[in-house]
């Protein structure tokens, strides 16, 4: 009696479900058997099960591309820096806005710094092409220290390095609004007994509200870890030019200029289903990894 | 920056669009109305059409691609009512031929934009043959139309001996003019062209580009000698803010396949293209040369034009009309001359354009193929030479006044010939000076063109910007070009407009990346002339270079 009664909530739980899981099947699972697409060579109107099967030929095609190790170890490169020096950043802002008592000044901050997650690149392109232009506000505040200007958009060193500080720019703000979330889940009791004991401010952040965090800090960083194939499309698309090439090609640029040529679909799968691929063996390496250090599991 | 070359190209065709009425010099005038035959034999012809269509077409209200005044016409004078199978924009429209092509099954009558595509429905056995239609119903002046391009248009559409498709024409566009602030070196005293034949060497234009950048006459912050967009060359011989015209003047033809002592060679790895690399990378240390080349772009160029801080630029002749017109509208007292950049012994080097774009093709399964070369002669025969049929139908006159594109045509080809540019001008400039009357002008574009051009020589300060544009265009843009022509200057290269190969599919685009990346490197200083550009063509070569030059080679053969 008392089961069947429970079984019938659990059925309403479920049914509320069932639009999402819907969602996800049509959008997510069926879509999923285009993957054979990678393996094809695929036609339109001879569709997916009549297009002749030509196994790796792509992925080999692709893995013999002459620029493909010097465009993934750009895509690699500028993923790892966004995602460390973002994740950090977003860490730090909010451990520092929580200090912040006035909640007009704490809610006002956190406004100002959202903002820019919601311009596309196609407008902020624009705005940092004019902020580090050769006659633009950096190379002008340079120049009156009697520094020589620097062409920072047609100069392989420092490119990546402009196209990872931007991006951080951008998105802190609003990936800290997780982080904030998770600080103010802590314990107060734990501060305060942290504070009897006689730790600072300081001491107080690395051993309460960092552990704290941990979890979520974890399960954030594992998670981007599947875009580490992504560097970002639009921004770098905007910004990079044939000068720059050497650092600031990543994959998604360089797929969308040699796919361009011929409209190839297969091509196009084959990259798609290799990034997936990278991205679920992180993801799950990640999260063994953080299953042996911290004992916490994130799926 | 891709983007913003498709752009150019897309804008070099719609100039090219505007022109549909244009016509031409070469030929006689008309014959018989083609319709004739066909209409006596009383019976409705019914064909079905793949159309390339564009978003848009500034259609009146009611009228669709398959019905409109054009069509009207058409079944009017021939009795022929057309069926669109498929319609698409531009790449989409690609897309419905390769499907219509995988499945064998084809419109009776089809565009299709490239030569691989007829090659391919060739070798599918899907079209076909026109040579004897051609022989028997295209009138007179479509073949002196074909003819102007000295066998070029027809040999592009002939597989085996037969003529698989009806070409559309693509003339050749003039070479990258050099296009200098006149007033700016009145204001200074300069001058250039002594010899008045409107083609200056190397030297003279660095001469132009240094004092501009010295003196600074648009009281600029930075002035800029000269600027270029970060792909610097183009296959276009006319391509704008390219360094095409500097390297041509040198013997240097990048991006460009050519065929020498019965080899293939390809332009930008040849040795004069270094030179050519060198030039502009001495230019680019001295200052003379942009210190933003590389990471200035398109729209960034513009600027620095429309905003005096440089005065030179190199570009087709009608950039006037869509890009120098910013220049005057943010500063009334700008004029341009142009000039052609010639070589040591005094010759302009200019390249051909493949002579065809677009081509219409016929299925096998066509039952009156001859209506082809019907609609064919009404439209790019009788429309524009017989004055009586734009009498006879007002609306299609109408469409012609309101810019509807020529594109709702039952074809969405030109068949234009070789000179109709300059034949255009000549009755442009006949029409300025009073030699013929406004009713003899041949076209109304070219009507428009005369009173834009009396505006502007009445007042030339306080001309419109219109007026302004359509000025430098024809009477600065082609007029170059015409005195070039008087003067025996050109000097043609035809270069070899290979089908896609196999290699080319899969490298073209990396190859092409290795060279945008290595000569701005180059250009730029990053790397030094030799060693990158013997190291780029060693790389070109073994990365499939090589390769792709022998197939096109086995292609011709």
């Amino acid at each position: 009696m008392k089961k069947k009664k429970r079984n019938g909530l659990e059925l309403t739980y479920h049914l509320m479900m069932l639009p999402g899981l819907l969602f996800l099947i049509i959008f997510s699972y069926i879509p999923m058997v285009g993957i054979i697409m990678a393996f094809q060579d695929f036609v339109p109107a001879k569709g997916l099960f009549h297009s002749d099967f030509v196994g790796l030929k792509y992925f080999r095609y692709m893995l013999g591309l002459n620029d493909i190790w010097e465009v993934l170890r750009n895509t690699v490169a500028i993923a790892l820096g966004k995602i460390f020096i973002g994740t950090f950043m977003a860490i730090a802002f909010s451990i520092l806005l929580n200090e912040i008592s006035i909640k007009l000044m704490k809610k006002g901050v956190q406004t100002i710094v959202y903002l820019p997650h919601f311009l596309s690149w196609v407008v902020l392109a624009s705005v940092v092409v004019n902020i580090f232009s050769l006659d633009g506000i950096v190379n002008r505040i340079l120049g009156s220290f009697g520094i020589q200007a620097l062409n920072f958009l047609g100069n392989p060193a420092i490119f990546p390095k402009l196209i990872v500080a931007t991006d951080v720019w951008k998105e802190f703000g609003y990936n800290s609004v997780i982080y904030l979330a998770a600080i103010t889940a802590i314990d107060p009791g734990l501060h305060e007994a942290a504070a009897i004991d006689g730790a600072g401010w300081f001491k107080r952040v690395i051993h309460v509200t960092i552990p704290g965090m941990l979890p979520i800090i974890l399960l954030m960083a594992a998670m981007s870890l599947t875009g580490i194939l992504s560097a970002g499309f639009d921004q770098i698309y905007n910004l990079y030019s044939p000068i720059v090439y050497e650092t600031g090609d990543v994959l998604d640029t360089y797929v969308y200029r040699i796919g361009l040529v011929g409209r190839q679909y297969s091509f196009g799968a084959a990259v798609g289903l290799l990034r997936s691929l990278v991205g679920l063996v992180l993801l799950v390496s990640a999260n063994k990894l953080t299953m042996k250090l911290t004992d916490e599991k994130i799926f | 920056m891709k983007n913003r070359r498709l752009y150019n190209k897309v804008f070099a065709l719609g100039i090219a669009g505007s022109m549909l009425v244009t016509a031409t010099g070469c030929g006689a005038a008309n014959d018989t109305i083609g319709g004739d035959e066909v209409k006596a034999a009383g019976r409705d012809i019914t064909v079905t059409l793949g159309r390339q269509t564009l978003p848009n077409a500034k259609l009146p209200d009611g009228d669709t691609y398959e019905d409109n005044a054009y069509t009207r016409m058409l079944k009017e004078e021939l009795n022929v009512n057309v069926v669109d199978e498929f319609e698409a924009n531009g790449d989409d429209y690609d897309r419905q031929v390769s499907l219509a092509l995988s499945s064998g099954e084809i419109p009776d009558i089809m565009k299709v934009t490239s030569k691989d595509d007829v090659k391919e429905l060739y070798e599918n056995d899907l079209i076909m043959d026109l040579t004897d239609l051609y022989d028997q119903y295209a009138s007179d002046y479509l073949k002196s139309v074909y003819d102007s391009y000295d066998g070029r248009a027809l040999d592009n559409v002939t597989f085996d001996g037969q003529m698989m498709a009806l070409p559309g024409t693509n003339p050749d566009a003039g070479p990258s003019e050099v296009w200098i602030r006149s007033d700016w070196m009145n204001d200074l005293g300069i001058s250039v062209d002594e010899d008045g034949d409107r083609a200056i060497t190397i030297d003279e234009l660095e001469k132009v580009a240094s004092t501009f950048k010295d003196k600074n006459p648009g009281k600029a912050e930075k002035p800029v000698g000269m600027a270029f967009a970060p792909w610097l060359t183009s296959g276009d011989p006319d391509g704008t803010f390219s360094i095409n015209s500097i390297a041509y003047a040198l013997g240097a033809f990048p991006k460009t396949w050519m065929e020498k002592d019965g080899k293939i060679i390809y332009g930008s790895t040849q040795p004069e293209m270094k030179e050519a690399l060198a030039r502009i990378a001495g230019w680019f240390e001295s200052g003379l040369v942009d210190p933003q080349l590389g990471t200035r772009t398109w729209d960034d160029i513009t600027a620095l034009l429309s905003n005096g801080e440089t005065g030179v630029t190199f570009g087709t002749w009608h950039i006037p009309d869509w890009l120098l017109n910013n220049v005057r509208a943010s500063d009334p007292k700008a004029t341009f001359s142009s000039y052609a950049i010639e070589d040591k012994d005094g010759k302009v080097y200019c390249k051909h354009n493949d002579a065809t774009a677009g081509y219409i093709v016929v299925s096998k399964k066509c039952k009156n193929p001859e209506v082809v070369m019907k609609i064919a002669n009404l439209f790019y025969d009788d429309l524009v030479n017989d004055k009586d049929i734009l009498k006879k139908y007002p609306e299609v006159a109408k469409y012609q006044k309101d810019g509807v594109d020529g594109s709702t045509r039952p074809f969405n080809i030109e068949i234009n010939c070789s000179t109709s540019l300059l034949d255009d001008y000549s009755d442009i400039k006949k029409g300025v000076n009073g030699e013929i009357s406004d009713a003899e002008v041949r076209t109304v574009e070219s009507g428009e063109v005369i009173k834009s051009v009396r505006n502007y020589l009445a007042d030339p300060e306080k001309a419109e910007v219109a007026d302004w544009a359509r000025y430098h265009s024809r009477m600065v843009g082609i007029e170059l070009m015409n005195t070039l022509i008087d003067e025996g200057k050109f000097e043609w290269i035809t270069p070899v407009f290979p089908s896609t190969t196999p290699t080319m599919e899969t490298n073209q685009a990396n190859l092409d990346k290795l060279e945008e990346e290595t000569f701005i490197k180059i250009a730029t200083g990053a790397v030094s002339v030799d060693d990158g550009f013997d190291s780029f063509v060693k790389q070109w070569n073994d990365q499939g270079g090589e390769q792709i030059i022998s197939e096109i080679e086995n292609s011709l053969k």
